[in-house]
């Protein structure tokens, strides 16, 4: 399969299980569509939607594995700074797993405290597909 | 194909914990007559564990011993983990095993409190841990937590008995709520008093007379009573029914003092 078909099949489990566990229509879960502020997801949700993608895909990705994953492995030191605002080198690593940000207008802006409220739908599903092609 | 047979419970495997005596015991040969693959936990009785497995296997059903103290927070995910790997899954656990250290408070020392708390309640939380992956997992899991009525009422010499008992039913309020929508259901049966070793010491008085006295239907609960509400918290006919504290007490419960004055 091409990674294209990989990207679409696992969207097609991320889209539902996002819609099921946080109770809304369809039509109102967009790939744009944040998680956190704009969705109204709560931790228990997350877990919620992560176990559903499980049993779903069949790919394990446990809650931790979230902040893992958009922090790139990146020490907390040098991820944000003293005042915890997310630091150059960590907005890029931000753009990588989150391409939509506007990383001009967000640096030296982006308090650690507020990474996740930018993470969408169509975030969540890259993170999911990336588990499939490296088969974690 | 867990446990074979036709029953409820057929192709679904269960784990009861402190299954090889008592209660436990009854409770995992019912699991195994309604069709499940049992897990027979078991801290030290080895050769009862075993031969609760033969009694099961000489009824057609299927079941394994499986040592562990659950009282353990890594021996608790060691016996999960076993029991999966014997039958291939888990779909209802029964939170079972328990002590009791019975004194008055007067003469209760900290160890006693402990002790039943540890084993008591923290087998409990250390069991619905150790589940909740493979639960949540497979949006499919029962968790029947076994209470006591001790855990609603007062009787002297059981403060520590009852307290961890009543942690229990707080606990399986709040895992009902926060585990319904993980596909999870979660309850608890609260024998009154059933004639079992844990129980000894209370019924050893008058042979239990005085107590039969103050139970509405002038019997002690036979642990298949414990073990028929169990098998139902456990199995799809009670499919709606989570967080809820089931008494199987004969009427204790529901009665204030003796229920009667010159009648």
């Amino acid at each position: 399969m091409t990674s294209q078909v990989v990207a679409d099949e696992i969207y097609g489990a991320v889209h539902p299980a996002v819609a099921e566990a946080l109770g809304l229509d369809d039509a109102e879960v967009t790939p744009e569509a944040t998680l956190m502020d704009q969705l109204g997801a709560e931790s228990i949700d997350l877990l919620d939607i992560l176990f559903r993608i499980e049993r779903a895909t069949g790919i394990k990705i446990e809650a931790g594995d979230l902040a893992e994953y958009v922090q790139g492995g990146i020490p907390d030191e040098e991820f944000g700074d003293e005042h915890d605002v997310i630091t150059a080198k960590g907005l890029a690593q931000l753009k990588k797993v989150m391409p939509q940000l506007d990383d001009g207008a967000l640096a030296g802006k982006l308090p650690a405290t507020q990474v996740m409220s930018h993470f969408t739908v169509a975030n969540l599903a890259a993170m999911v597909a990336g588990r499939a092609g490296t088969g974690r | 194909m867990p446990g074979g047979g036709t029953g409820d419970l057929r192709e679904r495997v269960a784990l009861v914990t402190g299954g090889s005596r008592g209660i436990g015991r009854a409770v995992a040969v019912a699991l195994a007559a309604a069709g499940a693959a049992v897990g027979v936990n078991y801290r030290e009785g080895e050769s009862a564990a075993r031969a609760v497995v033969a009694e099961i296997a000489e009824n057609g059903g299927t079941a394994a011993a499986i040592q562990g103290d659950v009282s353990d927070f890594d021996q608790a995910q060691a016996v999960v983990a076993k029991t999966v790997a014997e039958f291939g899954g888990l779909h209802v656990l029964v939170n079972n095993a328990g002590i009791a250290r019975d004194a008055l408070l007067f003469e209760m020392n900290p160890q006693d409190w402990l002790d039943v708390m540890n084993v008591n309640f923290g087998g409990v939380f250390n069991c619905t841990k150790a589940a909740l992956p493979q639960f949540a997992g497979q949006r499919d899991g029962v968790i029947v937590n076994m209470s006591s009525m001790m855990g609603e009422r007062g009787w002297t010499g059981e403060a520590n008995y009852a307290a961890s008992k009543g942690a229990i039913n707080a606990f399986t309020r709040c895992a009902a709520v926060e585990l319904a929508r993980f596909g999870v259901r979660v309850n608890a049966v609260l024998p009154g008093f059933s004639p079992t070793d844990l129980v000894a010491g209370l019924l050893a008085k008058d042979d239990g007379r005085t107590i039969k006295r103050q139970v509405p239907q002038r019997r002690f609960a036979a642990v298949e009573d414990v073990a028929e509400a169990t098998v139902f918290l456990a199995g799809p006919r009670s499919g709606h029914i989570t967080g809820t504290l089931l008494p199987v007490d004969g009427g204790v419960g529901a009665q204030l003092g003796l229920g009667r004055t010159n009648w």
